[in-house]
């Protein structure tokens, strides 16, 4: 359960990284400026590495959350939106961890052992 | 499952006296006995049926399974807890060698559209099957299989169930391990994390916030519609904790709200037989303790201990509280050496079960030292638990 502090992971592997799913966490023209500590350069360095398909559901579910709640912030139904959101977002960031451990050459080459790139010798 | 346990038998000509349990006699070779000369080494095997299983019980808000602290606390057993081999690749449930952890939202009644439909939370009692999990919990106690429910988080469905086998412990964690009555009397321990919600608000922002679609309002949205059902359904487990880890802003920072530095206290309940609580220099009384001068130098803001006995929901209990960061190895060490009751099997145990697992979060910070604590002290539990019922069978085959 214990949250991750510093979730945020950074270029800086020791070996080339294959980089999955960058976008611009501030492209969105509706964004808030966020607390000083996330807006550093540093947070800017994030290879978000969220499965789309669970990031487009947390997306959509925020959008359903928030017209649910234009009408009666108080009724079970906004209450409910709002849960389905923080369980969604639970899912994403569990799967974000699972990936982080994830080397994109390895899981290429478990497939493709043949290719040049995934070549070992012993000697 | 049945618990074996080995013993050297003088002799073959010699039978061991625990007649109604099965037996199984090893004899190794003359070659193997050259260190024990003039001895007989002959090992017995027996196995007792009737074994059951330490069921330990964590309430944590909001999502389930590889959380850090179920990585600690599996870690201390030996062994890396993985999902279930072949099964659901979406089940929540983690199995090591010693130690399986199931996700209490496997017993959702209502799935999600479920709850939609009826508007209410995953944290309400309504959506959940206590009846289902205090049989399936009964169950694995006594050491039978059973069949349980999945909860799939991605789709929001509820999967066919997985086969679990009955552990040596058994681990649930979910957000209502302690609110029926009748599995709260199974648990033979029950631990809270109780966040309070400045720590909380941050911890979720920086999880959150590099998500498409979220932003600060809607986070704050999301804590606030949830809180009503928190406050009425999942906080007042915590008066039934045998130990609470509350994790609170620092006192050391004046005006800080990022939720980096944190005040963690482990409130650890008086008067239970098989747990003993941590203690710093003197059971009893109550100490405040800086351990940054002249023999440890520390660098800003430093840490800070205190230690003392207070009451909690009206339970005798001992706080231990740090407040602050460790920055180096040296840091970790000097506090363990003076912290008493540790459980711990060698000098230093703390520190290398922090360090093996630097990577995880909190691992500079009390909740991750506390975290880790309470691992060894469940082991300890679970060793004593093992050894009475060991002495209890012991008794009932001699008469």
């Amino acid at each position: 359960m214990a949250a991750s502090l510093s979730s945020m992971t950074t270029l800086s592997a020791p070996r080339p990284v294959r980089l999955l799913n960058i976008s611009n966490p501030y492209s969105s023209p509706s964004h808030v400026r966020l607390l000083p500590c996330t807006a550093s350069r540093y947070t800017r360095l994030v290879v978000r590495s969220t499965p789309s398909e669970i990031a487009n559901k947390v997306s959509e579910s925020i959008k359903n959350a928030e017209e649910t709640c234009a009408d009666d912030p108080k009724a079970g139904e906004c209450v409910a939106a709002w849960d389905e959101v923080e369980e969604l977002s639970a899912a994403a960031s569990h799967a974000r961890d699972k990936n982080k451990g994830k080397d994109p050459l390895e899981e290429y080459c478990k497939d493709n052992p043949e290719t040049d790139e995934c070549r070992t010798y012993e000697d | 499952m049945a618990i074996c346990t080995v013993h050297t038998t003088p002799s073959l000509s010699m039978p061991n006296t625990h007649l109604n349990q099965r037996q199984v006699i090893f004899f190794t070779s003359a070659r193997k006995n050259q260190f024990f000369r003039g001895q007989n080494r002959a090992f017995t095997v027996s196995c007792s049926a009737d074994a059951k299983t330490v069921v330990i019980g964590l309430a944590a808000d909001s999502g389930c399974g590889k959380s850090t602290f179920m990585r600690r606390l599996t870690s201390v057993f030996g062994g890396a807890a993985e999902p279930p081999k072949g099964g659901n690749p979406d089940s929540n449930t983690l199995i090591s060698d010693t130690t399986t952890v199931i996700c209490l939202d496997d017993y959702h009644s209502l799935d999600r559209t479920g709850r939609k439909e009826k508007g209410v939370t995953a944290l309400d009692p309504k959506a959940n099957d206590f009846d289902l999990m205090y049989e399936q919990v009964k169950a694995l106690k006594e050491g039978k299989a059973v069949d349980k429910p999945i909860y799939n988080h991605v789709t929001g469905l509820l999967d066919p169930p997985e086969v679990i086998q009955p552990p040596k412990i058994l681990v649930i964690e979910g957000l209502h391990p302690m609110f029926d009555e009748r599995v709260r009397d199974l648990l033979d321990f029950s631990i809270y994390l109780d966040i309070s919600n400045e720590v909380k608000f941050a911890w979720k922002i920086q999880r959150d916030m590099a998500e498409r679609g979220h932003s600060l309002e809607s986070i704050k949205a999301s804590i606030e519609a949830r809180k009503p059902d928190f406050d009425s359904f999942i906080d007042p487990q915590k008066k039934y904790a045998d130990a609470v880890i509350e994790v609170l802003p620092t006192q050391l920072i004046p005006g800080d709200n990022e939720g980096k530095v944190l005040r963690v206290r482990l409130i650890q309940k008086e008067g239970l037989k098989h747990f003993s609580p941590v203690y710093l220099f003197d059971e009893g009384s109550t100490i405040s303790w800086i351990p940054c001068g002249r023999k440890l130098t520390c660098s800003y803001p430093g840490i800070k201990f205190t230690y003392g006995p207070e009451t909690y929901f009206s339970n005798e209990v001992s706080v231990l509280e740090m407040d602050g960061q460790f920055d180096r190895l040296d840091e970790l060490i000097y506090v363990e050496s003076h912290l008493s009751n540790l459980s711990s099997k060698f000098y230093g145990e703390v520190t290398q079960q922090m360090l093996k697992h630097s990577d995880f979060p909190g691992s500079n910070n009390g909740t991750g030292l506390f975290q880790t604590i309470i691992g060894l002290k469940i082991r300890d539990l679970y060793e004593q638990i093992v050894a009475e019922r060991a002495a209890a069978t012991a008794q009932a085959a001699k008469v």
